[in-house]
């Protein structure tokens, strides 16, 4: 099908490319292999510019392809979620600097932990800000699925964070006292 | 104690989740990967091409040479045929001097 819109690729990579490195860090929790799968990706953009629409399609599509390359990776690394905390805890130090709260940097920690379907659509969700209908659609599952999923992620979550994070409690409740 | 509303946990969740900046070197890596590619692309079509002209000069000299291989033994065919028809001409000639001889000595003429 003839559209009139015309990418410029750098322009592209520019705009997303702290989303697909974000996307493929947060799947994999290995720095390294994420900007290899970023790199990935927008080559494989690059050979499939020509079907490109708009710009929403191009984001639909980066996210699309990120998740699907971070899966295949996680399954041709076997990355077990123990393996993955302690690479964060070591290799995502700046990660841990760079956050306004460490509470925040613990949670994502956590959250690598959770089982990677959890995780997809958790960081979706709170990542990329997307509705359900629209991680169902990236991740080409069943709504009903990534719902259950959301929900099961966030529970587990929490119960973890109740587990792991008592300074994370006791800040919070040090400020709602305050 | 109990954990915060689930609005406040999102909430800090959502924060904790902002995209990270990319590595510094992402993009020059991928256009530089770009450009590798098109070129290596580009050489490899270059090959492609230089392989197919190669098979077309290499059929048209099989095909001309079959058919020069086919024109000579034409020729060679009409020769020989041209050789067997005078032959038999020359041989044709011989026979009715010959017959017309054996004819002239039998006359009743000359008995």
């Amino acid at each position: 099908m003839a559209h009139d819109w015309q990418p410029d690729f750098e322009q592209l990579v520019d705009e997303h490319q702290s989303m697909v490195f974000s996307l493929a860090a947060r799947m994999t929790g290995d720095r390294g292999l994420a900007e290899e799968i970023a790199q990935d990706v927008f080559l494989e953009l690059d050979r499939n510019l020509g079907k490109m629409e708009s710009a929403a399609h191009v984001s639909f599509w980066l996210r699309r392809v990120a998740m699907s390359r971070s899966a295949d990776a996680m399954r041709r690394r076997r990355v077990r979620c123990t393996d993955m905390w302690i690479e964060i805890e070591e290799g995502h130090g700046a990660t841990t600097e760079d956050k306004d709260s460490p509470m925040g940097a613990r949670l994502e920690q956590l959250l690598a932990t959770l089982p990677e379907p959890q995780r997809a659509a958790l960081i979706l969700r709170y990542q990329e800000d997307l509705t359900p209908e629209e991680i169902a659609a990236t991740l080409d599952a069943p709504l009903a699925t990534v719902k259950s999923q959301l929900q099961r992620g966030l529970k587990l979550l929490r119960h973890k964070a109740q587990s792991h994070l008592k300074e994370y409690l006791r800040v919070k409740e040090q400020a709602n006292e305050a | 104690m109990k954990l915060e509303p689930i609005d406040d946990f999102e909430r800090d969740l959502r924060q904790s989740l902002e995209r990270r900046p990319a590595p510094p070197g992402l993009k020059r890596k991928v256009m530089e990967r770009r450009s590798w590619l098109r070129t290596q692309r580009l050489q490899s079509r270059s090959v492609i091409w230089q392989r197919l002209a190669a098979s077309v000069v290499l059929a048209g000299a099989l095909c001309g040479g079959w058919m020069w291989h086919e024109r000579q033994e034409q020729r060679k065919g009409e020769e020989a045929r041209r050789e067997v028809l005078t032959a038999l001409r020359i041989t044709g000639h011989a026979l009715n001097e010959m017959k017309a001889q054996l004819a002239a000595h039998h006359s009743p003429n000359q008995e």
